[in-house]
């Protein structure tokens, strides 16, 4: 029986190797951070180390309340701004555009030294404030999937049928519109959190610490135990998302609509 | 008498320098049916979306039974609204799309359950309750989009072209349905349509409409036989335009003459008579007789159209019965009258 047609060779070979280049790697390092050269055997010694470290609920904890916060920051103020753009506000999609790109332009070290001088001191007690920055550097990413999510809709006849039914606007926008387009959403989401709970330029910069930061400053003492704190990163974050895709999975109906 | 349910008084919508509407005024009554019928373009959905709310005048009001609601934001109006594209929520089956009204109002659930049942029934699907969107036709989604308007009992209904997007089997179907049940509600009716043919068979009334005005409103049979101006005239049906002349205190329309009326014209001389292709008469006769050729003839059913070609190089259509039509032959010259005062004279 023919599994792939001629046609299908040479993406099936890119596939192949796309896979080994992302795997290779991971399993490696998996196979590293097992390594325990006092009995030349694998275990998971590399992990109860970190594990059973001080500091490791400390930080892993502040890491996903900032990821929480800079989602909601984002969502709240980014949700209803697209909608608005997708609406009425056509004319002003090029500034937002261009302002939702300037994160990417402006180097790390410009924010940094921008949130230093240019936010009040009250502002800067706290590492709430990176959420805000978070956002900030999420906003390109999550900006873009918003606009293509909500272009794909037919957003002002959803809009004006749900205002002409009785809907004020925010149940318009978080019984008719969000639900809608909710794999969106979930997508923008996504980004935003892993964004935010890999982030180590600004954080270091700004000088606040939080799990990368805290990963960075372990693995100076035991390269394993890094290597092994590095896998447990990737596999929860990976594990997180893949608990909020279950929970935010779009109904079939959501699929056709974002595909109309 | 009925009392009034919706008033426009003096609505004006400008864009840029387009007028969309002009100083509009338009009187619907309590259950009556009004469409509006005009191209695109001459303001028709502008109204509609005025009446909604989801658009605001520049001046004027509209008033629900007899009270202002100019500045109420439209989820504050109580009207129904269907629209020309699909605009069910894609994550709500049927008899939650059809219940949102309701849900939106605080209605108890086993209310909201009941009537959106009553609702789908009402309009034929009373098995496709749980259907989302993506698994009814086209035809099924308006019918749900009805329902879905009519479930809070609106005070006015208003439709925004519901059939433009149907084939053409469905849409007649539907359309039948929708006047059905809108006379069985008694729902006040605002129809949206560039269909001559749709606004002619749903409506009570038809509100032509020309560069944000109404050109003419009236009952679809009046509308067709007194036309008041030659755009609503060219606009509701088909209709001839043939050389005139005044002559004396008459007017002479190929062979016959009708005593001229003042309101027709206000600039005597070179004029235009608006006649409709049923009130063009065809005969056989001699060649010097004649003043047409036949060009084509058209089978459209217990009905055939004749194309012919006057000596002036006019060209005319006459609709007759087919069993009539069969003795005119393209090619073959006949002599071509007009039915005694069954046309509009214009000036040319």
């Amino acid at each position: 029986m023919k599994i792939f047609t001629r046609r299908q060779l040479p993406l099936t070979i890119g596939l192949f190797l796309a896979t080994l280049f992302v795997l290779f790697p991971l399993v490696s390092a998996t196979e590293f951070s097992l390594r325990q050269p006092a009995t030349s055997n694998y275990g998971f010694a590399n992990y109860i180390w970190f594990f059973t470290a001080e500091d490791f609920g400390k930080y892993l904890g502040i890491s996903l309340g900032l990821a929480v916060v800079s989602a909601i920051i984002l969502l709240v103020i980014l949700v209803p701004t697209v909608i608005w753009l997708n609406l009425g506000g056509a004319r002003f999609r090029g500034l937002v555009e261009f302002v939702s790109l300037l994160p990417l332009v402006i180097p790390v070290v410009a924010l940094a030294i921008g949130a230093q001088t240019a936010l009040p001191d009250f502002a800067q007690t706290d590492e709430i404030i990176l959420g805000f920055m978070f956002a900030v550097l999420a906003m390109p990413y999550a900006y873009r999937t918003l606009d293509t999510g909500l272009r794909a809709i037919p957003l002002q006849t959803i809009v004006e049928a749900a205002r002409g039914l009785g809907a004020n606007w925010l149940h318009t926008i978080f019984r008719v519109v969000i639900p809608v387009v909710r794999s969106t959403v979930a997508s923008a989401l996504f980004m935003t959190l892993a964004l935010s709970l890999g982030e180590y330029t600004l954080t270091s910069l700004l000088h606040w610490d939080t799990f990368t930061t805290w990963v960075t400053t372990m693995s100076q003492s035991n390269i394993l135990g890094a290597i092994a704190l590095s896998m447990f990163s990737l596999i929860a974050v990976f594990g997180l998302l893949l608990i909020i895709s279950i929970f935010i999975r779009p109904t079939k109906s959501n699929v056709v609509a974002e595909e109309n | 008498m009925t009392s009034t349910t919706l008033s426009l008084r003096g609505v004006s919508r400008r864009f840029k320098d387009t007028v969309a509407l002009d100083a509009l005024d338009l009187d619907v009554s309590q259950g009556e049916l009004v469409a509006l019928l005009g191209p695109s373009g001459c303001g028709k959905t502008t109204a509609l979306r005025i009446i909604a709310g989801l658009d605001n005048p520049d001046a004027g009001e509209v008033l629900v039974g007899g009270k202002s609601v100019t500045h109420l934001a439209p989820n504050k109006r109580n009207m129904g609204m269907v629209f020309q594209s699909y605009s069910l929520f894609p994550n709500l089956t049927a008899a939650e799309n059809v219940a949102f009204g309701l849900t939106m109002r605080g209605e108890a659930k086993t209310v909201r359950i009941g009537r959106a049942q009553e609702l789908l029934e009402m309009v034929g699907l009373p098995k496709h309750a749980k259907r989302f969107p993506h698994q009814l036709s086209g035809g099924q989604q308006q019918r749900v989009a009805l329902a879905r308007a009519l479930a809070f009992e609106p005070d006015v209904l208003l439709l925004d072209e519901p059939l433009s997007a149907l084939d053409a089997q469905v849409r007649a179907n539907l359309r039948d349905e929708i006047r059905a049940l809108q006379l069985k509600t008694g729902t006040t009716t605002i129809f949206v349509t560039h269909d001559q043919e749709e606004a002619m068979a749903m409506s009570d009334r038809v509100a032509v409409m020309n560069a944000g005005k109404i050109a003419q409103i009236a009952r679809p049979d009046e509308l067709y036989h007194n036309p008041a101006s030659e755009f609503v005239a060219g606009f509701v049906g088909q209709m001839n335009k043939i050389p005139a002349t005044l002559e004396a205190d008459r007017v002479r329309v190929l062979d016959s003459h009708v005593d001229y009326r003042q309101s027709w014209t206000e600039q005597p001389g070179a004029m235009v008579a608006l006649v409709r292709p049923e009130a063009i008469e065809i005969q056989n006769t001699a060649a010097d007789q004649s003043n047409a050729t036949v060009v084509a003839r058209a089978f459209l059913g217990p009905m055939s159209k004749v194309s012919l070609v006057l000596r002036d190089g006019t060209e005319v259509s006459a609709v007759l019965t087919s069993a009539q039509s069969a003795e005119f032959a393209s090619g073959s010259l006949v002599r071509v009258s007009v039915k005694p005062d069954q046309y509009l004279v214009v000036a040319a």
